[in-house]
């Protein structure tokens, strides 16, 4: 019997995967190492996305529909309807645009795929959502640790106030004006914050602010205490 | 101060003007001697590393190093209504400004002092206004103010330095450096400083010094410009971020062999290494400027 060669092999691997497996072939996977480890490696894919296949269970309506939406509202496709398409076809949009995508495909590939794109849709559509909540949560976060902090601060302040203005005007001064330039960045690191809940940085120099905020009050207070 | 100066007219017998004559520069001499400033000495003998504590409202402190073991305390207070203590505890020398009355006018407050050192004492020093000057003291410093400038030369050992709006300058200091402030500018210049630590909120900070090998240099502001001058000699690891600001670079960097780093998902940044990257830099600011610029 003629044999073929390894470069030969490579037309028949396809339609061996398929199940179409000619004598030639099936000799010199026999007689070749190489072929045949590659033979195997191949059927072990294939049962293994087959095992993917199953167990996944076919993605509900509502992730195609949503996935949709979301290409469509980014740009990405555009449903473009012929008018002489039949209505009951526009009523199954899925079926047509999905199917019509990897006719050709293997089906491992596919299942590979499948599972790909799944995980991908659930990024997809989890991002934005995970996005909202984790941004709603950080901003909670930093305004729950801060909130009782600037009301306490707020109240040294008025405090202070009273007790700096018996002090020296010069360092009377000082304190007040860098008091109020300590404020201005409290306000702008809590713009930051809001905007960007995420931006630890932003979060950092907010609470170093608040930081400086109460040392400077403590002194403040001390130098009047002192002044007394 | 004034006002003690002036004899009503109706006191002066109007037949005599020659006793007048006599009588009112006599006055106004004795007025303006118990108004002077009284300049007072104090030497205290002390042993190695001694500590001298220094609490002062206001005023200019002017501290030398000298080679003999005796501290030497000259005050001026500006007026008789406060009262300078010095006074010695050991190896401590504690020297503090204090009110005689319990009104004393702010400006009453103020006194200055030349005070000379050995040079490994250790200094403590609050004053909250005027001016703080130290040079050649090369023990621990801690210094605080609230709108007094400091000025430190050919410092050394462990510096920490807090201001609130008063500015920094250090220049051929050595040692350990800490410093912050809320709107002092600092400017380190011609360090020769393992670890800088430098934080101030809406201040400028200038640093021109030696990158020593494992030195660590921090700077961080709000607002403002951090400067940092290299020469073509320097080995450092540097990173920059500016969160709101711009980052400018002349310095030729390559990718950094020791750490890597992850570019921050907000701001301005850069990271590389100079040469071998011995020394570490970071600068971190809000919305200031950082410049990384050649040593003219």
């Amino acid at each position: 019997m003629a044999t073929i060669t390894c470069r030969e092999f490579l037309s028949y691997l396809e339609p061996w995967m398929e199940g179409e497996r000619p004598q030639d072939a099936q000799a010199h996977v026999r007689t070749c190492p190489n072929c045949s480890s590659v033979i195997k490696d191949l059927e072990m894919i294939h049962v293994e996305a087959r095992s993917w296949s199953a167990s996944e269970r076919d993605a509900p309506e509502r992730v195609w529909t949503a996935l949709r939406a979301q290409l469509e509202q980014e740009g990405l496709i555009r449903e473009t309807i012929p008018a002489s398409v039949d209505r009951a076809q526009t009523a199954a949009p899925r079926a047509g645009w999905f199917a019509g995508l990897f006719p050709r495909l293997p089906r491992p590939v596919l299942a590979g795929a499948y599972l790909a794109a799944l995980v991908a849709v659930a990024f997809a559509l989890s991002g934005p959502v995970n996005k909202r909540v984790n941004e709603a949560r950080w901003l909670k976060g930093t305004q729950t640790s801060t909130s009782p902090l600037s009301a306490q601060l707020n109240f040294a302040e008025q405090n202070s106030n009273s007790y700096v203005t018996r002090s020296n005007p010069v360092v009377a001064a000082s304190l007040h004006q860098n008091l109020a330039i300590v404020d201005n960045y409290i306000a702008l690191c809590e713009k930051s914050v809001s905007e960007e809940p995420q931006n630890e940085v932003a979060r950092d120099y907010l609470y170093e602010a608040y930081q400086q905020k109460a040392d400077l009050l403590t002194q403040m207070t001390e130098r009047g205490e002192n002044v007394q | 101060m004034s006002s003690s100066h002036f004899v009503p007219a109706q006191w002066l017998p109007k037949s005599n003007w020659k006793t007048a004559g006599l009588l009112v520069p006599s006055l106004l001499l004795c007025s303006v001697v118990s108004a002077a400033p009284r300049r007072q000495e104090q030497h205290f003998k002390v042993a190695a590393h001694p500590v001298i504590t220094i609490h002062n409202p206001n005023g200019l402190i002017t501290v030398k190093a000298w080679t003999k073991s005796e501290v030497m305390v000259i005050s001026t207070p500006a007026s008789d209504r406060i009262e300078v203590d010095a006074e010695q505890m050991g190896n401590r020398v504690d020297v503090s400004t204090r009110e005689l009355s319990d009104s004393v006018a702010p400006d009453d407050m103020r006194a200055d002092f030349q005070i000379n050192v050995p040079e490994d004492a250790e200094l403590q020093i609050h004053n909250d206004a005027g001016n703080v000057s130290v040079a050649n003291v090369l023990g621990d410093m801690n210094v605080e103010t609230v709108a007094a400038g400091v000025d430190l030369e050919d410092a050394a050992g462990y510096l920490s330095v807090k201001t609130v709006g008063g500015s920094f300058t250090c220049i051929r200091c050595a040692g350990r450096i800490e410093a912050s402030s809320i709107s002092g500018n600092f400017r380190l210049l011609n360090l020769r400083s393992y670890h800088v630590w430098a934080q101030t909120s809406s201040g400028n900070i200038l640093f021109n010094g030696e990158f020593l090998p494992n030195g660590t240099y921090s700077l961080k502001n709000y607002s403002g410009v951090i400067e940092v001058r290299f020469s073509p000699g320097d080995s450092f690891d540097l990173s920059a971020t500016s969160l709101k600001g711009k980052v400018n670079n002349e310095a030729k960097l390559t990718p950094s062999p020791h750490q890597r780093h992850f570019m921050p998902r907000w701001g301005n940044a850069l990271f590389g290494t100079f040469n071998e990257g011995r020394a570490k830099i970071e600068m971190t600011s809000f919305d200031g400027t950082i410049n990384i610029l050649k040593r003219d």
